[in-house]
């Protein structure tokens, strides 16, 4: 069991800087998932935990020793990766138990260990199968099977279920969040499903064009984002955004509607003001918006409405309310003012002062 | 570039570093290549420097570098030689004609073999035509022998047939370049026709459906889309045969030759062969197969260049 | 001008188009008919002079001398067979055959893989420069002396080596076994390996080879046939009669005329005409290892044309 610890970490490949002076501590036993868009580099980061990409600057330590150097079988890793790279020729068994086998392990000890990994996995059966005999799920099974029998320190995930179809791909990830509280082993998991972000880690970082955007728990980064940036990342369906003026302690939508709010800005500004689709709720702080109703989606219990100001991109609203509504029709929806937050155009937040 | 922020960074640029990385993670990649390498030094490079002898007198005795330099003695009077033209003609005329009766017949073989919807007919042509390739050359040599022979061979017969007194192809200076040509095509005809058919069954499938949509007849088919989808594998090879234009196989030519077609069988790579290890004169020899070869690399340089403008593909 | 009237004009169009497809389906049919007449001519090209040749090594000496054997043994006789496989040469020929051909294969295989699976990898530093050394042996080489000159330093003149080592490596074959190291097995499994704690060796024999079998199998196929089929190497290096290839006792007998041992046929005549003879068994007997496998090959041989067309 370890920490990881990187440190003024740089990379480039030839001349093109991939990842920029990155620093990041991870918790011994914690869940941390990378998070961002397409080429930001998580991959790429992921890799020099694991050793396979070497660093171009900065120190990789994990379990407090310097790995920087150090061959991936070193550093007491094991990596999941996107399309399995289950070794084709061989059975479950012996990719199971082929990490052991390099060891040099006693074929009983092999043996034992490739059968407690069956079994926590469910992969009793299939173990004589070859890989191509498997369905993508049971192929990834195995592809942890084959990282856990080693006992690494610290897991890497490289996006494992993003081969999978939708409902397998909850169910596995409901049975990875079951191994890691099964081992309580340091995981470090890669994705660009924000919901896969949200239900598995105790700490999210997300990460933009090699910088770290932000570093917090799920709610932290969902309820108190530092970012334009991680405020539209974070979050199914994404943060609303009106753009809007801020005079002498008033915001004012480009409508006309305004009310109160101290922001940490000197005079007046052109801001964006960013509302999350289910605080368009009645409150003491609400104001009213005259919205044109586009599409209304039902989901059951709750309803998306896509409803746009004039001249303005639609809007999401979460809403509870069970009476009919007409796309095209107009309507008045509250905004819960106190739970909207404010970013500059340029994507910085705007802290409301008090 | 970017200044370092740990004073570390710099060291990881540049290929020390790159070259210590490797080492350190592939020293067994380095071991294992390590035969091969000496391979190559001993058998390819060691004979490039050996055949500095071209612009000595070299001997046994003295050896590679104790020989006496002769300068460019060899080179003039190779080409002060009567056979150097006879021999640059002879060589290049058997090549050119090569490369060009050999290269449309594969292609029509090719195309042929792709209307053929029938699929056990297709296959016994495919492999029948294929086999030759897979013969020796000793045994095609000695099967043309046989069958062109007036006395036994089956030519003798066809002659027969028309009754005209049959004609002897090998006994003949004139005849000798279009045995070896014809002989050439027999064999590898097959074998060219399948980089073809590669080639057209990788064309794309909509174009076929658009020309039968405008009822395009079988011939007009293969006209506007199997021919311009065969051009560029054809522009390729037609121009590496350009570019090994003086570099014909010593093996076929010295088979077929005899005494009678010296004439025009005698080329470049057999003269060679005689001069340097029957009359074992060394230099004279390595002097004409390093002009041969300077010429061959010259050529291919040259074709590659026309290869890239002509298909943006580098040949190497 | 007369209404336009679309009805009218797409039938016209459509009888026009249904006339032509009439004649474009009668072009095609001849087409097609001259296509297979085309197809059958090269079967014929190509399969005729094979027939005659097998057919004659089974007729009778006097048959074949007189040149009397068309498409069908005449006279059949098994005679050219029988004075083929008691030659002692023919034997032993064959006998060296096989071993330089299995011997040489192998270590050319080995070699090969062992050149070409470092290649094979993108973070091999120097990589790229013994490739571009290795491909420029097959633009430019020392020529027929030198090599010669190599060899006979090294000893190997007149050894079995000399049929082995000095044309060990096809840069050909390095180009695509390298491809198919590089292209057909995926980075994935390099690294997961590496994770595993494979080096670079156990990864080869464990991992690389077992996937790559369809390619040694083509490579190993190319150096067996090439083996089999040459004559030069033999011809410069080989001096005793006994380490003679099959293709150069067959280059004697068949092409220098060498009267080989006809055993108790002593009249002229008859000599005469058994040395015909034996020239047609002497080319099957040496053809059909090649032939009786290459159907089954072929296939292989096939791919291993397209694997040469992934870049290298
Ligand atoms: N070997 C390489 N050589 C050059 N550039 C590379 C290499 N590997 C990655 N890159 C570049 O580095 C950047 C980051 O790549 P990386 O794979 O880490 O992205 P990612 O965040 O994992 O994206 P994705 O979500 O699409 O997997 C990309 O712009 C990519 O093009
Ligand atoms: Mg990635």
């Amino acid at each position: 069991m370890a920490g990881v610890e990187l440190s003024g970490v740089t990379k480039a490949f030839g001349g093109f800087h991939v990842i920029h002076g990155l620093d990041l501590k991870i918790d011994d036993g914690s869940f941390t998932v990378f998070v961002g868009p397409s080429g930001c580099g998580k991959s790429t980061l992921l890799r020099m935990v694991a050793g396979l990409e070497d660093v171009s600057g900065g120190v990789v330590r994990i379990g407090g020793t310097d790995v920087t150097d150090a061959d991936p079988v070193a550093r007491g890793i094991a990596m999941v990766f996107q399309n399995y790279a289950l070794y084709p020729h061989m059975t479950v068994r012996q990719n199971i138990g082929f990490p052991l086998r390099m060891q040099g392990a006693a074929k009983k000890t092999v043996e034992q260990r490739v059968s407690e990994a069956a079994e926590i996995l469910q992969l009793g059966e299939l173990l004589e199968r070859k890989p191509a005999q498997l369905s993508g799920g049971q192929r990834q099974r195995v592809a942890i099977g084959r990282s856990i029998v080693r006992n690494p320190d610290v897991f890497l995930f490289d996006e494992p279920l993003s081969n999978l179809d939708a409902e397998l791909r909850v169910s596995m990830r409901v049975e990875i969040a079951k191994l890691h509280k099964t081992l309580g082993t340091t995981m470090i998991y890669v994705t660009h499903d924000q919901t896969e972000a949200m239900t598995l880690a105790d700490k999210i970082v997300v990460l933009r064009a090699g910088r770290i955007e932000q570093v917090g728990t799920p709610v932290e980064l969902y309820t108190n984002p530092a970012s334009l940036f991680v405020a539209g990342f974070i979050g199914s369906p994404r943060m609303n955004f009106l753009s809007g003026t801020y005079v002498d302690s008033f915001v004012t939508l480009v409508n006309g509607v305004s009310w109160h709010a101290e922001l940490d800005i000197d005079g007046s500004a052109e801001i964006l003001v960013g509302v999350r689709p289910e605080h368009f709720v009645p409150g003491p702080a609400s104001v009213s918006l005259p919205l044109s109703v586009d599409i209304v989606e039902y989901l059951g219990g709750t309803r998306y409405v896509y409803a746009a100001l004039p001249g303005e991109s639609p809007l999401t609203i979460e809403d509870r309310g069970a009476d009919d509504m007409q796309s095209g029709s107009s309507r008045e929806f509250p905004l819960d003012t106190s739970k909207a937050l404010y970013f500059t155009p340029e994507g910085k937040r705007l802290y409301a002062l008090g | 570039m970017a200044v370092s922020e740990n004073g570390d960074e710099i060291d990881r640029r540049g290929w020390r570093y790159r070259a210590r990385r490797s080492w350190q993670r592939h020293w067994q990649l380095y071991l294992l290549i390590l035969p091969p390498l000496v391979y190559f030094a001993i058998f390819k490079y060691l004979p490039m420097v050996n055949a500095i002898i071209a612009f000595k007198d070299y001997n046994v005795v003295a050896g590679v570098w104790g020989s006496p330099w002769a300068g460019w003695k060899h080179f003039s009077s190779f080409f002060g030689n009567l056979v150097f033209w006879q021999l640059i003609r002879n060589t290049f005329t058997l090549s050119a004609y090569y490369v060009l009766a050999s290269f449309p017949i594969p292609i029509i073989l090719a195309l042929a073999l792709n209307e053929v919807r029938l699929r056990a007919f297709k296959q016994t042509v495919q492999l029948v035509t294929y086999a030759p390739y897979f013969i020796s050359t000793v045994v095609i040599v000695s099967m043309t022998i046989l069958i062109l022979s007036p006395r036994i061979g089956l030519v003798g017969d066809v002659f027969g047939l028309f009754g005209v007194p049959a004609v002897d192809f090998l006994g003949r200076a004139d005849y000798f370049r279009h045995v070896y040509v014809w002989s050439d095509i027999w064999q590898t005809t097959g074998y060219s026709a399948v980089i073809y058919m590669a080639a057209l069954a990788s064309i794309d499938p909509s174009l076929y459906e658009a020309a039968k949509v405008d009822g395009a007849s079988r011939i007009q088919k293969i006209i506007h889309v199997d021919i311009p989808g065969l051009m560029p594998t054809a522009i390729i090879i037609l121009i590496l045969g350009v570019g090994n234009i003086m570099q014909v196989g010593f093996e076929k030519a010295f088979l077929l030759q005899n005494p009678l077609n010296l004439s025009q069988s005698e080329i470049i790579s057999t003269y060679v062969y005689k001069t340097g290890l029957l009359n074992a004169n060394f230099s004279l020899a390595t002097a004409i197969n390093l002009f041969n070869a300077m010429i061959n690399l010259v050529l291919l340089v040259g074709v590659n260049a026309v290869a890239k403008r002509v298909t943006g593909r580098s040949l190497w | 001008m007369v209404a336009f009237n679309p009805d009218e004009t797409s039938e016209i169009a459509r009888a026009r188009l249904k006339k032509r497809s009439l004649n474009v389906q009668l072009v095609d049919r001849l087409f097609v008919a001259a296509v297979y007449i085309l197809l059958a001519t090269f079967l014929a090209i190509v399969l005729l002079p094979l027939i005659y040749i097998v057919a004659s090594s089974f007729s009778s000496p006097q048959a074949v001398s007189a040149g009397r054997v068309g498409l069908w043994p005449v006279d059949f006789s098994l005679r050219g067979y029988e004075v083929a496989l008691r030659d002692p040469k023919i034997v032993s020929g064959f006998l060296n055959s096989i071993f330089y051909t299995v011997a040489g294969t192998l270590i050319s295989v080995v070699l090969t893989i062992a050149v070409a699976f470092p290649l094979s990898r993108v973070d091999f530093f120097g990589g790229s420069l013994i490739t571009k050394l290795i491909v420029f042996t097959m633009l430019f080489s020392g020529g027929l002396i030198p090599t010669y000159m190599v060899v006979r330093s090294m000893g190997m003149l007149n050894t079995p080596w000399a049929m082995i080592i000095p044309n060990a490596i096809g840069v050909w074959q390095v180009i695509l076994a390298r491809a198919y190291f590089r292209d057909a097995i995926p980075k994935e499994l390099y690294e997961a390996a590496r994770v595993d704690g494979a080096g670079d060796i156990r990864f080869l024999l464990l991992v690389a080879i077992p996937l790559a079998k369809p390619m040694i199998a083509v490579i190993a196929l190319m150096y067996a046939i090439w083996q089999w089929n040459s004559y030069f190497d033999a011809l410069i290096y080989l001096r005793t009669d006994a380490l003679h290839p099959l293709q150069l006792v067959l280059r004697n007998i068949l092409i220098l005329n060498t009267q080989s041992n006809l055993g108790d046929a002593t009249a002229m005549l008859e000599r005469q005409q058994l040395a015909d003879l034996l020239k047609y068994s002497l080319i099957v007997i040496s053809t059909v290892p090649v032939l009786l496998i290459y159907p089954f090959v072929a296939r292989h041989f096939t791919k291993g044309i397209m694997l040469g067309s992934v870049k290298g």
